[in-house]
């Protein structure tokens, strides 16, 4: 969408979107973030030149996706401070190397999300528990070329999603 | 770079992740994959992409993964009552944490519950008849009306528009799959495991894979097809009985009842299967959904078969125990 119209919709909108996130958030500094975010991505939306007659409801439209993603950041957060109250104090990483791993955890989740679930179970096994496709064709009662087709279909969307 | 190129590539670095990782290539296969990651720059740039998709799963340490298997295992009750077990498979669950939680159920524009059916009439006029477990977005924009599935399925009979200059915007309905472009017509989207399918009753469909934007395949009144991200398979004859969910009933013709148990199961909650001595058994009749546990007594009035329930949600019918 052309920048002078994404100002348009930004001065008559902002303020009203804000306030929206705050009471789906029901926290202001994470609602002021996503609504510049929801205009950021309007920006770089190639596909719709305008929002007709209800820019409100596209509006909302982004910005729900903008707020299921940062509440999937904060569960990926929240599940790995779990797991690292498991591991033994000798072994916990750095701050530095936390928000790596972090990082790499979250776009893991990205990658994962864009493929079937048996799809996600097979490729699990493969990258992250280090099985054969032999041992998980054995496992799962399936043919390894069957294991190899998921696989295929799951570095696929590992490629397309990054 | 043009997009069918793009997911050429794409489809080709994925063949070679695997065969890499599969581990059985013969030194002339392996010749071939040097040949083709120079065939070009953006050759080896896929192949410098696909080494930095390997190198996230290095970054997890595995001490990580072993703490959050511990601590975050959490079988389903589905897993406890099938006493499914895969033994020393311990898939990491830091993620898996991650996606089962509530905030799905809201973020849709339209949902529905298991066993619920909704309808629902958009600004453009478009009636949309949402199915059992079905979530849904409505975007319309300036330029288009869209629908994005995003699980179950549904009926629409879209709206005719008086645009300006009498031009209507396109109507679109997407799944993971692909889209499906409507051309004034009544169709029905369902989303399956991997695949997307689409019956047309009125009017034509086209529809373009997500994966293969070439692919375009042309559905038409009386035709239905099921499309992944890569294709769309030749369009059969549709029948108009596999929408008889909107009238509340599952039509079975001479129906495996193993498919037809399968169908009954998706508008009731918790577990319903069928025993495989029995699955093979051919079905006909109209069930109505409303009952489910009604429909299932129906079965064996027909059928040598009897329901047997361990608790509440675990149902199983099979064959008779004297």
């Amino acid at each position: 969408m052309q920048p002078d119209h994404v100002s348009v919709l930004y001065r008559d909108h902002h303020g009203w979107l804000a306030g929206w996130l705050r009471k789906k958030l029901g926290n202001a500094p994470d609602a002021a973030d996503l609504a510049q975010d929801t205009f950021v991505r309007l920006l770089a939306n190639s596909r719709v030149a305008d929002l007709g007659a209800e820019p409100r409801a596209f509006l909302t439209h982004i910005a729900k996706g903008l707020v299921v993603d940062h509440w999937r950041r904060q569960a990926v957060e929240r599940a790995y401070r779990e797991a690292l109250a498991a591991v033994p104090h000798e072994h916990a990483p750095s701050p530095e190397t936390r928000l790596l791993i972090l990082e790499a955890l979250m776009r893991i989740d990205t990658m994962l999300r864009a493929m079937p679930a048996q799809t996600r179970d097979i490729f699990l096994l493969a990258q992250m528990d280090g099985l054969t496709y032999a041992q998980i064709a054995q496992q799962l009662g399936l043919a390894v070329i069957t294991v190899k087709r998921h696989m295929h279909k799951a570095f696929v969307a590992c490629l397309a999603a990054a | 770079m043009p997009t069918s190129s793009r997911h050429v590539i794409i489809n080709e670095t994925a063949e070679w992740m695997m065969r890499l990782q599969c581990g059985d290539l013969s030194p002339l296969e392996q010749q071939n994959f040097e040949q083709w990651r120079l065939r070009s720059p953006a050759h080896a740039q896929a192949w410098e992409r696909a080494q930095s998709v390997l190198a996230t799963f290095d970054q997890v340490p595995e001490e990580i993964n072993a703490a959050a298997l511990r601590k975050l295992s959490r079988p389903t009750r589905r897993r406890a009552i099938l006493g499914l077990c895969l033994a020393g498979a311990t898939a990491p669950l830091v993620w898996r944490a991650a996606h089962d939680t509530p905030w799905r159920a809201w973020s849709a524009d339209y949902q529905t519950a298991t066993g619920e059916r909704r309808t629902v009439t958009l600004a453009d006029g478009t009636q949309v008849v949402l199915n059992t477990n079905s979530a849904m977005d409505v975007v319309f924009a300036g330029s288009e009306r869209r629908l994005q599935l995003r699980a179950g399925e549904i009926l629409v009979t879209t709206g005719h528009e008086q645009g300006q200059g009498g031009a209507s915007r396109p109507f679109i309905v997407e799944t993971a799959q692909g889209t499906a472009q409507a051309l004034g017509t009544r169709f029905s989207v369902r989303c399956l495991p991997d695949t997307t399918r689409l019956a047309v009753f009125e009017g034509a469909v086209a529809v373009h894979p997500r994966l293969a934007p070439a692919a375009t395949t042309v559905v038409s009144a009386g035709q239905q097809s099921t499309f992944g991200m890569h294709d769309a398979r030749q369009p059969i004859d549709a029948d108009v009985s596999d929408i008889a969910w909107e009238q509340g009933m599952v039509i079975a013709k001479d129906m495996r009842l193993q498919a037809l148990v399968a169908e009954l199961a998706r508008y009731r909650r918790g577990v319903l299967r069928t025993d495989p001595e029995v699955a093979e058994l051919r079905v006909s009749g109209a069930f109505p959904l409303a009952d489910i546990d009604a429909s299932l007594t129906l079965l064996t009035r027909t059928l040598p078969v009897e329901i047997r329930s361990v608790t509440r949600y675990w149902t199983s019918v099979g064959a008779h125990t004297f």
